[in-house]
């Protein structure tokens, strides 16, 4: 019998989930109509008739509330299970299910909100992360519409017993509203947008102590929409006005700053076939064979007209929320920085590719060995190290953009950004990060963004005073700035020399290095 | 389930083995019928797949695909594994699994076997990896 529940290609395999789900709802049909029996099932009967009563909700509307009413007559657990069972076929079959099911499957979650469901917060949360950022498709933007419609409708009660379930959602919203205030000319897109501003706005104006939970991303967010009107008066308190926001011991931005955004809000912007792809790759396949991946991936997700805003949100991911193993960072599978490098070289919007490398950065501004973890910003440091031998303008441009951002990200707390990306430097020398670099002082080249910028220098002594490589490349670095004011040709010149000189390296690094340098790093991580 | 390492050219349908799609060649027709050659690998080998009829549209380069019952033999002087009129292909998958594309197993000349000439012996390597769909620099 052909399922009722998801739509499958032909020449595609079964759903072993669908088909259990579907084989319990054929066995016991019969006993999912009034009268119930009154005996109490056994283990293994609870299962099957749970499963049972979630086919029949989701592809039987008109029965629906016959199988909700029987949930509750049999329910022992709190809907642990239904919604376990639930959480599970919405991670494996969501984008296979047909439109009806899609209906039936929000109606039973606000049925499961308003009887408090142990495990309501799993569920929403899967939903949400089913929500493609970038993705305009009507299907995309229903999801949006319904789950925002859900958060504003069962705000009390969500509110009461699963506050951080508005958290996750305000951050998947704000993320969203970046993209829908970019196009403007669709009506249907504007009642969303307004739905999704409505409820930021509360969240934010609100219930601003759960907004804190977010960290230092919730800035990022808000930065985005600085531009609409709702959040410009908004991100005015947040500067000027904190104590608007009536949260005690709340009184600076740079309380946001200092607190480190947990990985579960980045997952929340990858679907979860995105990161088992994105972690397959990053855990089975070898640097030099990836190629075939990149294109199926950037294919099946970036492809298309808004969707490479995604890159930013994956660059969070893989900074923030995929940390590998020893045993991997010794091996040859492909490393973070170099996905992070092609998916920045994959931007063809230069705002997006400045997102992209803001993120890439984010924890740099903010850096404190107390609470951050050298692993977010060990994929930046890797990627301007190793970019150097063979794309050395890419390297600058990153290192460039880092310098402008301790600019001018936030002049009136530069005395932060200067600390934060100071001591990320430290700490990435000190724990031997950088010791993949293939050529050391040779970086030569990246003077002409050296010259200016007097933070630049703070910046650099406090790292010089730690380190004595850098210390020497610093000086180097200063020291052509100025020889390249005076000749501008040589510059030319020299990042020829030096390019030659960084490619004999980096064979010498290879043969040399490759055992120590790994070992080094697992021993100092 | 055999390693596509381990199929060797036989005239019989009793393959059963999973691969990845690497590759698509163009779509030809062949009178009523369309084809399809592509590649397929997984962690030990790759091979040449032919695609027939519906099959040419249903896969895409990245899907993992089951074959129940395929053969793997000569057609029209090209070494491919195909699922035939007795088989079955089904994807199963995406993404997800390792390959390498050298031995590719359509690319090696195979002789009968001296002691059994109902069986064929690999004889020497006629090209590293796939001549119609070469590896991505």
């Amino acid at each position: 019998m052909a399922s009722k529940l998801i739509r499958i290609a032909s020449y595609q395999a079964e759903s072993q989930q669908e088909l259990s789900l579907r084989q319990a709802f054929d066995l016991l049909e019969s006993k999912l109509r009034p009268p119930f029996p009154l005996t109490i099932p056994n283990p293994q009967e609870y299962t099957q008739l749970n499963q049972a009563i979630i086919y029949g909700v989701l592809i039987e509307p008109h029965f629906a509330k016959i199988h909700i009413k029987h949930l509750h007559a049999i329910v022992v657990d709190g809907y642990k299970l239904f919604l376990t069972l639930l959480v599970g076929i919405v991670n494996e079959l969501y984008g296979k299910f047909v439109d009806s099911v899609k209906d039936q499957l929000i109606w039973v979650t606000r049925e499961m909100i308003d009887v408090s469901a142990v495990g309501i917060d799993g569920l929403l949360v899967c939903l949400l992360r089913q929500i493609i950022g970038g993705d305009f498709s009507d299907g995309n933007l229903w999801l949006c519409f319904e789950l925002v419609s859900v958060c504003l409708s069962k705000w009390d009660c969500l509110l009461e017993e699963e506050p951080l379930v508005l958290t996750s959602a305000l951050y998947t919203f704000l993320r969203l509203l970046s993209d829908h205030c970019r196009l403007s000319s669709n009506l249907e897109l504007g009642v969303l947008r307004q739905l999704e501003i409505e409820f930021c706005v509360r969240m934010l104006r609100e219930q601003f102590h759960l907004c804190l939970k977010i960290g230092r991303d919730l800035v990022r967010l808000l930065q985005d929409l600085v531009h609409v009107p709702e959040f410009r008066t908004i991100w005015k308190d947040l500067v000027l006005n904190p104590t608007e926001f009536r949260i005690a011991g709340f009184s600076d931005i740079s309380q946001l700053y200092c607190t480190r955004t947990s990985s579960r809000y980045f997952l929340l912007r990858i679907t979860p076939e995105m990161e088992t792809h994105l972690r397959f790759l990053l855990t089975h396949v070898m640097l030099g064979s990836q190629k075939r991946y990149q294109t199926w991936f950037a294919k099946k997700f970036l492809l298309g007209p808004e969707r490479e805003s995604l890159v930013v949100d994956i660059v969070r991911f893989l900074c923030c929320a995929h940390h590998p193993s020893n045993e991997i960072i010794q091996s040859n599978i492909i490393p973070r920085w170099a996905v992070i490098g092609w998916l920045l070289k994959c931007c063809r919007k230069n705002y997006i590719e400045a997102n992209g490398k803001l993120a890439l950065f984010y924890d740099w501004l903010f850096f404190n060995e107390k609470v951050d973890n050298i692993m977010n910003i060990e994929p930046a440091m890797l990627l301007m190290v190793c970019s150097l031998p063979n794309y050395i303008d890419f390297t600058h441009s990153l290192l460039e953009f880092l310098l402008l951002l301790v600019d001018n990200y936030d002049l009136d707390h530069k005395d932060i950004l200067i600390r934060g990306v100071s001591s990320a430097f430290h700490t990435v020398v000190q724990k031997g990060v950088e010791s993949r670099r293939p050529s050391p002082p040779r970086s030569t080249t990246l003077t002409p963004t050296l010259g200016g910028p007097t933070s630049t220098q703070i910046v650099m002594d406090d790292a010089k005073r730690t380190n004595d490589s850098l210390t020497q490349e610093v000086k180097n670095l200063r020291h052509k700035a100025q020889l390249q004011e005076v000749e501008q040709e040589r510059t030319t010149k020299q990042l020829k020399e030096v390019m030659a000189i960084a490619e004999v390296e980096t064979a010498k690094c290879k043969a040399s290095h490759q055992d120590t340098t790994a070992q080094g790093r697992s021993q100092s991580l | 389930m055999v390693w596509l390492r381990d199929i060797v050219p036989a005239a019989q349908n009793n393959i059963n083995t999973h691969f990845i799609l690497l590759d698509k060649g163009k779509i030809t027709r062949d009178g009523q019928n369309k084809m399809c050659l592509a590649l397929a690998g997984d962690k030990t080998a790759a091979v040449h797949l032919q695609l027939w009829g519906e099959e040419c549209d249903a896969f895409e380069a990245g899907d993992i695909i089951r074959m129940e019952n395929g053969i793997f033999s000569y057609n029209r002087n090209n070494l491919v594994l195909r699922a035939g009129k007795r088989g079955k292909v089904e994807k199963v998958g995406e993404f997800t699994m390792e390959f390498v594309e050298t031995p590719n197993m359509s690319e090696i000349k195979w002789v009968p076997d001296p002691n059994n000439f109902n069986k064929y012996v690999q004889h020497s390597v006629i090209s590293p990896h796939s001549r119609i769909f070469p590896p991505i620099p």
